[in-house]
């Protein structure tokens, strides 16, 4: 069972503090364990940090790794920047889109798994890469890139 | 020319030896040394370190910040992630001298969204430093005390232009400031504040160690010292590979092995698109950006399909704050897909987007809107199909 968001932006305040400085990384506290920023995250880190909730919505708009929406429970972002290409990435994921019978930016109907293509990730020299939640996976193939999504709980 | 390894040589020297040695100069005499190194920034920008830090020395203001860029978003590149992986002791020991040497006991780290994984490292290499008196309170039993954090970043390119990533630290939105005020006077909540790229960081101990006499006879003229190259794409060894500033771009394909070469995209998607008739120009900062990233492209790749890549990149990742930028590269990915599928009917129809290419130069605020037309000006006159031949406009 996960945390209530109003939880964790109070324990996120007490580790960053309560300064607008700590945004950025209350919002990563939710969003890393929600997957998404509710509402309710919104309008308790305005009230801690003591800026309007339009303001903080603004902040969390700009970056592509927050999100408004609930997500799956695991988010994969597979490369899609040129050497990554070169490497193979558009077989990668037809693979995945296959396997998970979704397309680039949805989310499967069980809540499983997010599938999102991202600017380079750094790891040019493996392509194809993708990151799944945290963990990078390289130099992947159709069949590697499938089974590792298969593992996703 | 053979690779040249300091950064990334087997043998480093012993962790504390260059802040030892810092510790025993004047603040100005450290900032002294590096300044005569002639390093340039490593980011790409290449501003030199040395005065840069003379500014935010001389910065009348309390809490002074150190800063380290390691938001490595640039298409192509990945030495910053190496450094991270296994120099992170080198990079926090260049931290902590830059403290010392500007006047500072606060560092962050800002972390790009997309490593997470390289925060334990990190983390560990402070630590372990902690334990041996070389970071923390009273480092060496002196009245210096130094210390970092790392912040990560939400996935924005943006962010890596320093004053963008100065309003990310501080919770808003990563759009790029005016300038001036510079960071060195007014930076992270108005502090004086420099910031540097991990390599930049990474170069300074072995600066201190050598001395700057040492680091000069490194690279060719001006251009001082060693430089990481990321290289990907068309070759058969990719990876990092450190050469003397001023090596060749033939030189470097060479170690990383490159047939059949079409073309060369040098300093990322913002960088400039060369063909196989520029293999002898030089990575410094007078030629070729040496910012890091090197992609290769060879005779079976459609150069177009190259181009739409970078130009989706920057419509993504545009902050939209200039109308030259946000709006310019919506248009030059049009025309691209345009030529790519043959619907442009004379060269006439390609005036406009120069013209274009040339506004956006001027018109936009940071080096994004700034850069982001070099690959279409590049790719279109160099190595296009247009009616009546290729390239040449
Ligand atoms: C759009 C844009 C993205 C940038 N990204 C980075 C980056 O990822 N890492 C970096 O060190 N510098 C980046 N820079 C350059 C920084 O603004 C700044 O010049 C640099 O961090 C200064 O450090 P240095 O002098 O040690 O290179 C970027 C600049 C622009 C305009
Ligand atoms: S040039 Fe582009 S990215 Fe830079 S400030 Fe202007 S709109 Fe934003």
């Amino acid at each position: 069972m996960s945390r209530n968001p109003v939880d964790i932006v109070t324990s996120a305040m007490e580790k960053y503090g309560s300064g607008r400085e700590a945004i950025m990384q209350m919002l990563t506290d939710v969003n890393r364990e929600l997957g998404y920023i509710p509402e309710e995250a919104i309008r308790a880190i305005a009230a801690a940090v003591g800026v309007s909730n339009a303001e903080i919505y603004s902040v969390l708009s700009f970056y592509s790794f927050f999100s408004t929406e609930p997500r799956g429970r695991n988010i994969v972002r597979l490369c899609n920047t040129i050497s990554c290409r070169m490497a193979g990435a558009g077989d990668i994921l037809a693979a995945i889109e296959d396997e998970l019978g979704i397309r680039a930016g949805e989310t499967t109907p069980d809540d499983r798994v997010t599938l999102e293509t991202t600017s380079c990730i750094g790891l040019c020299d493996q392509g194809p890469a993708m990151l799944v939640n945290d963990t990078p996976h390289t130099r992947l193939t159709p069949d590697e890139a499938r089974r590792i999504i298969a593992g996703l709980q | 020319m053979a690779e040249m390894r300091v950064l990334t040589a087997e043998l480093q020297p012993e962790a504390g030896a260059a802040l030892k040695k810092a510790l025993g100069m004047t603040a100005a005499d450290v900032v002294f040394e590096v300044r005569e190194s002639g390093m340039k920034g490593r980011g790409g920008a290449g501003f030199p370190t040395g005065i840069k830090w003379n500014l935010a020395g001389a910065a009348s203001g309390a809490d002074k910040m150190v800063i380290c860029n390691a938001d490595e978003g640039e298409p192509g590149t990945f030495k910053d992630r190496l450094l991270l992986e296994k120099y992170s002791m080198q990079l926090l020991e260049g931290m902590t001298i830059a403290g010392y040497a500007i006047g500072s006991s606060k560092g962050i780290i800002y972390l790009r969204a997309e490593y997470p994984y390289l925060v334990p490292a990190i983390m560990k290499a402070r630590q372990d430093l902690i334990d041996r008196k070389l970071m923390g309170h009273f480092i060496l039993g002196g009245n210096f005390t130094f210390d970092v954090e790392v912040r990560l970043g939400a996935g924005a390119y943006v962010c890596g232009e320093e004053t963008s990533l100065i309003e990310s630290l501080e919770g808003k939105r990563g759009e790029p400031r005016n300038k001036p005020p510079f960071p060195v006077n007014s930076g992270y909540l108005g502090r004086p504040t420099i910031v540097n790229n991990v390599e930049t960081f990474v170069n300074v101990p072995h600066i201190i160690l050598n001395g700057s006499d040492w680091y000069r006879g490194l690279g060719i003229g001006e251009n001082t010292g060693t430089k990481l190259f990321s290289v990907s794409g068309d070759v058969e060894k990719p990876g990092v590979y450190e050469l003397q500033m001023g090596s060749t771009i033939g030189e470097l394909l060479d170690l990383a092995g490159a047939e059949d070469v079409q073309a060369v995209q040098v300093g990322g998607a913002s960088g400039i698109t060369i063909t196989a008739g520029e293999l002898e120009r030089t990575l410094s900062f007078d030629d070729l950006p040496p910012g890091g990233s090197v992609i290769v492209f060879d005779r079976s790749r459609d150069m177009m399909d190259v181009l739409e890549n970078f130009l989706e990149f920057f419509v993504h990742e545009s902050c939209g704050q200039c109308t030259p930028c946000r709006e310019g590269n919506v248009r030059l990915l049009d025309v691209t897909r345009s030529i790519r599928d043959g619907r442009i009917a004379s060269r006439e129809e390609l005036k406009d987007f120069f013209m274009l290419a040339e506004i956006m130069k001027l018109g936009s605020k940071c080096g994004l809107g700034q850069t982001s037309p070099n690959c279409f000006v590049d790719i279109v006159t160099k190595l296009a199909e247009l009616p009546g031949g290729k390239g040449g406009i």
